[in-house]
């Protein structure tokens, strides 16, 4: 049951046929786990707030750094040294109050990422490495949760939606590990990426749309261009072929 | 007529800029070395040192994933090559 406050808050998005009084309270209800609250985390964490998700678990084990405010923009210069969680709660507590965020200053791991994971009704990967993201994709599929991957490199970006055991995963193409290095951003291509990641997770909670399930969006902030890839499962995944 | 090789943006440093390369080839992998031939320097970014492809690299052949065994696909006049990136940053 929605209050006069969030009717008058939501109301613009209520006024969407689709969504309507039902959909917000599906999102009122629903349980978002967003994994990393740097370039995609700052944006998808203060979009999926805005728009009443009643319960964001913010995971981010890094302090605020000067290098990371051209982009992590739930961070601003005097949170340099802060826990980034603690840094985006408050903002976010402030954006709506409504909105219970539940922060851990964590490592995701092999050890804690089934049991962090549990109960959620969606995924979220914005994370800065690979392996993680690997790790998130498998505990989605163990979990049967909706997993909304996004990455971004300089002026390039890609997101993809996985429903586990219906679509390809992030780990249906692996070919091998890559090693890590430092990316070159700029602000504006995770907050692409992250608010299509945001728009994918109210679609999911709401279950309205076509989701961006094997397909690939592939952006190209320099030239303007979105490019989508058709996927699909690959029966030997070791992720998901058992499902 | 020929293949046309779109590269990812991280890929165009190599080639001043330009997206879309045509070259001639019966399959995957020989467009992809015929687009080395023209750009030296992007084959440690392509190729892995086996001659493989790099785990980082991902292709598409019109628009459809071409994984696994993507360089032994076939391909004919006219189709288009996508070599993408699989990106780690958030």
């Amino acid at each position: 049951m929605l209050t006069g406050e969030e009717l008058d808050r939501y109301g613009r998005q209520i006024m969407i046929p689709q969504i309507g009084e039902k959909g917000q309270e599906k999102l009122k209800s629903a349980k978002v786990f967003v994994a990393g609250a740097g370039g995609l985390g700052s944006p998808v964490s203060i979009y999926l707030t805005a728009a009443g998700v009643g319960h964001l678990r913010l995971v981010d084990h890094d302090k605020v750094e000067l290098t990371n405010l051209n982009r992590q923009v739930a961070h601003w210069t005097g949170d340099v040294g802060r826990r980034k969680v603690e840094s985006a709660q408050e903002k976010l507590n402030k954006l709506n109050p409504n909105v219970t965020v539940e922060t851990l200053s964590v490592t995701i791991s092999e050890e804690n990422a089934s049991g962090l994971t549990e109960g959620f009704d969606a995924i979220v990967d914005a994370m800065d490495n690979l392996p993680t993201r690997y790790l998130l994709n498998k505990t989605a599929i163990e979990h049967r949760i909706p997993f909304v991957h996004g990455a971004v490199n300089g002026f390039a970006g890609r997101a993809m939606t996985v429903i586990p055991g219906k679509t390809a995963c992030l780990r249906c193409l692996y070919r091998g590990p890559v090693p890590e290095s430092k990316f070159a951003v700029i602000g504006v291509t995770p907050a692409v990426i992250a608010c299509i990641q945001a728009t994918e997770v109210i679609k999911v909670l709401v279950g309205i749309g076509d989701l961006l399930a094997n397909r690939l969006l592939a952006y190209d902030g320099l030239n303007l261009k979105f490019t989508e890839f058709k996927v699909q499962r690959n029966p030997q995944c070791e992720h998901c072929a058992h499902l | 007529m020929a293949v046309k090789v779109n590269l990812h943006l991280t890929l165009r440093q190599f080639t001043n800029g330009q997206e879309m390369i045509e070259v001639d080839g019966k399959t995957v992998g020989e467009c992809l070395k015929n687009v080395v031939k023209k750009y030296p320097a992007m084959e440690s970014s392509i190729f892995a040192k086996n001659g493989k492809l790099s785990n980082i690299v991902e292709i598409y052949l019109n628009l459809q994933s071409a994984y696994p065994n993507e360089l032994a696909r076939p391909v004919k006049d006219g189709d288009e090559i996508h070599v993408t990136m699989m990106l780690a940053g958030g």
